[in-house]
């Protein structure tokens, strides 16, 4: 058992990675087999590390059998475990999804012009899925910046896989994105200055014993402030809107739904684990906590002003990164209140798988819309419900995720935010969570109830001329594949209810392998 | 002990730094960037840094100057060039935003200088100790292929990638590497005749030589895409290359270090164990497979620079 679950915990990387290396060699429709069996063999993999986890245990694989500091060690923690399994249930859905609607993978150019589908999504996709993974189970501060850089990198190239509008975009995404990688490596190169690891667990001890806490900060400030820009946290979200929303329909949700997240987990990684919490980075949590809040309500605000989907649904995600930063002023105040801190930590990530699968779901419906009728704009998708009711009822039971209503893991995650601040006395944060609970509803339903409405009759013309006024033009009929494909967001939809029973679970699961 | 040698060098490398900055034409730019680059480079020599150096002459130097010169001389005027003119409102905001940043980096980074104590990295005692069990003789190769051999293949990766990338935004099978190139001197096609053989020579012993002394996979690779860029840009037809050879060169690399990784697991091993017995012939193999697809990769890096929608 041992054995396999070591081997599981290199698998989870490298089969991927293999993965993406062959399937550039092999034709189109081959590409989406062999990108379907590998997801779900890695989707395999994660089996055993999350049951040893459930047990107790916190699995290492010791690379080429070289201990730190000399080598690599891969630790399968709680926070590795949670994020493994839930980057799983979301990558098998989206791979199926895109192996089914070739069109959803962007478009490609060819010398008589641009066609739907893009066959580079395979080895693209594949290599950031072992990324993901690779960051999530990276025991070593220098791994953690290769894992970061390859999701980073292979994040910008599947944007620019949305066709000639989406390469400005992405070129302004990779600018951030390598900023914000060079950033967080300062930090890494002045950690292993001072502690003489990369190691994360060594340079913790290390680092408890200097007293003089100013490398430790400078690094840690370095790096929040490297991985807040991948993050997007406000101001530094610029970049993220254009970039999700001109992305193809099943690379947008992989972006919100799972690329973001490899940021949060290396902060929390770098902010729990490898830098004890000194007193003086209390004023560095508090701004991430009033950013955080800022987050929430103006990136709620200007989701609620969109007048089109995909960028409504960017927006969101904007907020929802908010909620993760509100709580880190809770996970500080650790010394002078110790019920806070571990309700903090759990509420982040709660509301970040959650988010995971809603946004997931929610991205895809939108992005699957977009690809049906041609637009993303509100107004002309109205109607569209009646054609497309698994659709609906998905992106109503992401909403439900978004939101925060129960059962959900955003619900779950916002009550023990909640409770967690009232445990400090934080009474502020609860009422940034109640302002962005009520603009998260307002801006969604802004979003879906339109598709519920009757489409608009002949009489009024408020639309401009389509031709076809008694419901919005799908593009030619839809084929079995497509049907499909509906029915996997509808099952990310039920997932976001479904996990949301899971609270307690992952509550538990992240108590192993505390720092 | 400081020299006045390297005064004189950190002083250049400040003046050829803004050189390389300040200046609004694309030409001049990229000629300070070179010229900073063998600075550097020589920088990274007398700090006794050889792999560094080589590291730095390659890639950091080489090929990004390659890459920088070809764009110089298709466009040499930035596109909208007003990306670097003061605001009309508020025309000091720029620099004084400038210079406060400047200021406060400047405080930070010697506060931090002078307050922190380095550690010695202490992976330096068990290099020396398990270096003999890795096959290979010098540190760094064994640093690269043996101990953190995990963060190479993932770094091999993240370059085929980025390749395959390339490929993503060009036209069906890399049409980029068919597109007619700008007319060069006579001079060049004959120079790089003479110049190709003697790359290829240094790329090889770039590669050996990294079991026992300075240079590996990424130096030799980096030598080898120049003599390709060289030969692309002499308007040597490299079309049966790019279209059969390329995409295999890139990911056999990959592929086999992926492999070579699995043999411990089947041994009952942990990944990317090697046995003493046969480290050194796998360390070889997959130093001389990932050789090919950095110098895959790298080549297509330069592809990328012509336009897939054709030239404007």
């Amino acid at each position: 058992m041992t054995e396999l679950v070591e081997f599981s915990l290199g698998a989870l990387v490298l089969l991927p990675l293999l993965a993406a290396a062959v399937v550039m060699l092999i034709g189109h429709t081959a590409r989406r087999v062999l990108g379907v069996v590998t997801a779900v063999v890695t989707a395999g993999f994660t089996v055993p590390v999350v049951a040893t986890v459930a047990d107790g245990d916190a699995p290492e694989l010791v690379l080429g059998g070289f201990t730190a500091p000399l080598g690599i060690t891969l630790r399968g923690d709680g926070l590795a475990a949670v994020f493994l399994a839930g980057t799983a249930l979301i990558a098998v859905v989206l791979t199926v999804f895109a192996a089914l609607v070739p069109a959803a993978t962007g478009e490609h150019l060819t010398p008589s012009g641009w066609r739907p589908g893009h066959p580079g999504f395979w080895p693209l996709w594949l290599g950031c899925w072992a990324g993901l993974n690779g960051v999530y189970v990276s025991g070593d501060l220098f791994n953690l910046y290769v894992g970061l850089e390859l999701v980073g990198l292979t994040a910008v190239a599947l944007v620019a896989l949305g066709g000639r509008k989406s390469w400005d975009p992405a070129l302004r995404y990779l600018f951030i994105a390598v900023l914000g990688s060079l950033l967080f490596l300062t930090g890494v190169g002045l950690l292993a200055a001072v502690t003489g690891t990369l190691d994360i667990a060594q340079a913790r001890a290390v680092l408890e014993e200097v007293e003089d806490p100013t490398a430790g900060l400078l690094a840690l400030s370095l790096m929040t402030v490297g991985l807040g820009m991948k993050i997007a946290l406000v101001p530094m979200h610029r970049w993220l809107v254009p970039a999700h929303s001109a992305a193809p329909a099943v690379v947008s949700p992989i972006l919100s739904g799972l690329v973001i997240k490899a940021g949060l987990v290396i902060l929390l990684r770098v902010w729990l684990w490898a830098v004890p919490l000194v007193a003086e980075a209390i004023w560095l949590a508090w701004l991430l906590g009033a950013l955080g809040a800022i987050a929430v309500l103006v990136g709620s605000v200007l989701a609620l002003r969109q007048d089109r989907l995909k960028p409504l649904v960017a927006y969101s995600t904007i907020a929802q990164i908010g909620y993760w930063f509100l709580a880190f002023p809770l996970l500080v105040t650790e010394h002078d209140d110790a019920g806070a801190a571990p309700g903090a930590y759990s509420a982040i990530v709660a509301l970040a798988v959650g988010h995971m699968v809603a946004k997931g779901g929610l991205f895809a419906a939108a992005g699957y819309l977009k690809l049906r009728f041609g637009t993303d704009e509100i107004a002309r998708l109205r109607g569209a419900g009646a054609q497309y009711p698994a659709l609906i009822l998905a992106m109503g039971a992401c909403a439900v995720g978004l939101i925060g209503l129960p059962v959900s893991l955003g619900f779950a995650g916002k009550w023990q935010l909640a409770t967690a601040a009232v445990g400090a006395q934080q009474w502020w944060v609860v009422v940034v969570i109640a302002a962005g609970t009520l603009l998260a509803a307002g801006y969604l339903l802004r979003g879906i109830a339109p598709l519920l409405l009757q489409a608009p009759q002949e009489s009024d013309h408020q639309l401009p001329d389509t031709g076809d006024e008694t419901a919005p033009a799908a593009a030619g009929s839809k084929t079995r594949a497509e049907g499909a494909g509906e029915l996997l967001i509808l099952l990310l939809g039920v997932a976001t209810i479904g996990t949301g029973f899971l609270g307690s679970w992952i509550y538990d699961l992240l108590g192993v392998g505390l720092w | 002990m400081i020299s006045p040698v390297d005064l004189a060098l950190g002083a250049a490398v400040l003046l050829v730094a803004g050189l390389s900055l300040v200046p609004r034409s694309r030409l001049v730019v990229t000629m300070g960037f070179l010229a900073l680059g063998v600075l550097v480079t020589m920088v990274w020599l007398r700090l006794d840094s050889l792999d560094v150096a080589l590291a730095e002459a390659g890639i950091g130097t080489g090929l990004l100057s390659g890459l920088m010169v070809w764009l110089a001389v298709r466009s040499p005027e930035p596109p909208g060039a007003g990306g670097m003119e003061p605001s009309p409102r508020l025309p000091w905001l720029r620099p004084a935003v400038g210079v406060v940043c400047g200021a406060v980096l400047t405080v930070v980074t010697a506060a931090v200088w002078l307050r922190v104590e380095d550690r010695l990295p202490a992976w330096g005692g068990p290099v020396e100790e398990q270096l003999p069990d890795t096959g290979v003789e010098h540190g760094i190769t064994g640093v690269l292929l043996a101990f953190r051999a995990y963060d190479t293949l993932l770094e091999s990766a993240i370059l085929m990638l980025t390749a395959a990338a390339v490929m993503a935004l060009s036209s069906t099978n890399l049409h980029q590497a068919a597109a007619p190139m700008p007319p060069v001197p006579l001079a060049l096609p004959w120079a790089t005749r003479l110049l190709v053989p003697a790359l290829v020579l240094l790329g090889l012993w770039l590669l050996f030589a990294g079991s026992r002394d300075s240079g590996g996979a990424f130096q030799s690779g980096a030598v080898l895409a120049a003599a390709l860029i060289l030969m692309r840009t002499s308007h040597i037809d490299l079309r049966g290359l790019s279209t059969y050879l390329l995409r295999p060169a890139l990911v056999v690399g990959v592929v086999v270090f992926i492999l070579a990784g699995l043999v411990g697991p089947m041994l009952g091993l942990p990944w990317l164990s090697w046995d003493p017995d046969w480290a050194f012939a796998a360390v070889l193999t997959v130093e001389v497979l990932l050789t090919t697809g950095i110098a895959a990769g790298l080549y297509m890096l330069f592809l990328t620079l012509e336009n897939p929608e054709g030239v404007r």
